[in-house]
């Protein structure tokens, strides 16, 4: 299968916040692929890279077998974006908004006003197309947005965070959407921070976190490699250097403090816990039974 | 070549289009580019004897370089700040072209107002214009330099309350600088030279000759040579420093 996205080094850099690191990437035609992470994990910024929005720091990467730094005009032409804001000018109307779109890709005149209604009475917007768009809700928004993105039919489109803040039938139509576009043939680029949208529409996975990607396989094969892992959440008295201690036992193979409470990477939890409570008896004798719960 | 220029072109206007039919009639560009000229004019001529055939040259090259400046220093900041500058960012369009197509909203809106300041100012008594042809031309050439000087101006900025100040103090020292109320003649010699390194005085000289029917044709060759190296200087600069804020 050809690569319609490849990136290798792609960095970027603002300041002395490192947003993306080295981020080698080959997407193929034809698949749903995502980028799946936290909320700063550099996921916005690849997308903005990729789709010519910011120019990466170093590295290289192709879109549609065009360099997006060299021959950004060629392949911004070949893509479609859906940010995770709508983005449309609310001062013009549906019909206003989705021309213009046109008009940037260079659609022709007939072709374009056909597409827009078709986009139109696709998301359910015909009858509101005269109406200013400061007016629509969330979701009508984010439905105009998507549809600005499909006007000039792209090969490949990318979306990022494309549910979030939706009602549950707006997501269910964007998934569907998503869905159906791919098996016509466009290839999807999505970026989510939820692991069960990831699960339900990618082919592939990459997640990505402080600007690195972690791992990049199918959502079947990272299951598998997650349910090998175990995780226990225990709460301690703040104590000093805690973390280190934990992470010192062998029975635990990371360690991350949220709040009040650890929340341990174990490979077998039935192993771990008497190493746990051994660990509370030696560090915490005092107050055992009151602190370890 | 000619084919995808003549894309660049199309797609250039039609930002303009869409600029014209969001920005034109926003409380901020009415204010700075509709009313700013008129009462900056008014508040320094009310009083005076002006030769009216000073006050017309002076009062078009004013609102030519507040209109058509105005509606960039709202526009660009403005869809920066909501995000839907990304639409054309992430558009295949060149950043030239987005800054040709942004300055030609300006330029359209710096005609219009033009075209009206000089109605306005024929209304006035024994007011005319010897040689109307240049005198378009003249409006032309204005509407273009201060478009691009508006989108220079602009385009660092990220919203509108940055974006306006320092476009409105730089246009209201240049209509003091450039010989729109004291002729360059009557400037102190270190004055005349800042007037000359300013778009305006050569603006207001073009309008002039067309308005008195005195031509100089060297004059006239210099203003609209320094005009179209003034639009030049800014689109470049502008240009640029829209490529610097996408590192």
């Amino acid at each position: 299968m050809n690569s319609i996205v490849k990136t290798q080094g792609l960095t970027k850099q603002y300041g002395d916040v490192l947003a993306v690191d080295n981020l080698d990437l080959e997407v193929s035609e034809g698949e749903i692929f995502g980028l799946l992470g936290p909320n700063g994990a550099g996921k916005t910024t690849t997308i903005r890279m990729l789709t010519g929005q910011t120019t990466p720091t170093s590295g290289t990467a192709t879109v549609a077998n065009h360099d997006i730094i060299h021959q950004p005009t060629k392949a911004k032409q070949q893509i479609g974006v859906i940010p995770d804001i709508s983005n449309i000018y609310e001062e013009m109307s549906a019909w206003d908004n989705l021309i213009f779109a046109a008009q940037l890709y260079s659609v022709p005149k007939i072709e374009r006003e056909k597409r827009a209604k078709e986009l139109l009475e696709l998301f359910g917007l015909y009858e509101r197309r005269k109406d200013r768009v400061a007016g629509f809700s969330r979701g009508m928004k984010r439905r105009l947005t998507i549809a600005a993105a499909l006007i000039h039919k792209p090969k490949l489109l990318f979306l990022d965070e494309p549910t979030s803040g939706l009602d549950v039938q707006s997501l269910r139509m964007i998934r569907t959407l998503i869905k159906e576009l791919n098996e016509d043939g466009v290839t999807v680029f999505l970026t989510t921070h939820h692991i069960e949208e990831a699960d339900q529409l990618c082919q592939r996975i990459a997640i990505i976190n402080k600007g690195k990607i972690v791992t990049v396989d199918t959502p079947e094969r990272l299951k598998a490699s997650m349910e090998k892992r175990q995780v226990i959440e225990v709460s301690f008295t703040a104590s000093r250097g805690l973390e280190d201690k934990l992470k010192g036992l062998s029975c635990v193979t990371d360690v991350s403090m949220l709040g009040d409470k650890c929340r341990l990477q174990v490979d077998e939890a039935s192993e771990a816990v008497p190493s746990l409570v051994d660990f509370a008896r030696k560090h915490f004798k005092s107050k055992f039974g009151r602190s370890f719960r | 070549m000619i084919e995808t220029l003549k894309e660049n072109v199309l797609k250039a206007v039609h930002i303009a289009e869409k600029d014209a039919k969001i920005y034109f009639f926003k409380g901020p560009n009415i204010t700075f580019g509709l009313l700013f000229p008129a009462i900056i004019y008014l508040a320094f001529s009310v009083g005076r004897t002006a030769d009216v055939s000073l006050v017309i040259p002076g009062l078009v090259a004013m609102s030519s370089l507040f209109g058509a400046g105005a509606i960039e220093s709202l526009a660009l900041p403005l869809e920066r700040a909501k995000g839907t500058f990304d639409r054309l960012l992430a558009a295949p369009i060149s950043l030239t072209t987005i800054i040709v197509g942004k300055a030609l909203g300006g330029f359209f809106f710096g005609i219009f107002l033009s075209i009206g300041y000089m109605v306005i100012a024929l209304l006035l008594p024994g007011a005319a214009i010897a040689n109307p042809l240049l005198f378009a031309f003249g409006i032309v050439l204005s509407a273009l330099t201060f478009s691009a000087l508006g989108v220079c101006i602009s385009t660092p900025f990220r919203d509108v309350p940055q974006a306006m100040p320092p476009a409105t103090l730089i246009r209201v020292a240049m209509v003091f600088l450039g010989g729109v109320f004291i002729p360059l003649s009557a400037m102190p010699g270190f004055l005349q030279l800042v007037a000359y390194l300013l778009p305006i005085t050569y603006a207001v000289d073009m309008l002039q000759q067309a308005t008195t029917g005195q031509i100089f044709a060297q004059a006239l060759v210099i203003d609209a040579a320094a005009m179209i190296l003034f639009s030049i200087i800014f689109f470049v600069i502008a240009t640029a420093v829209l490529k610097r804020t996408l590192r």
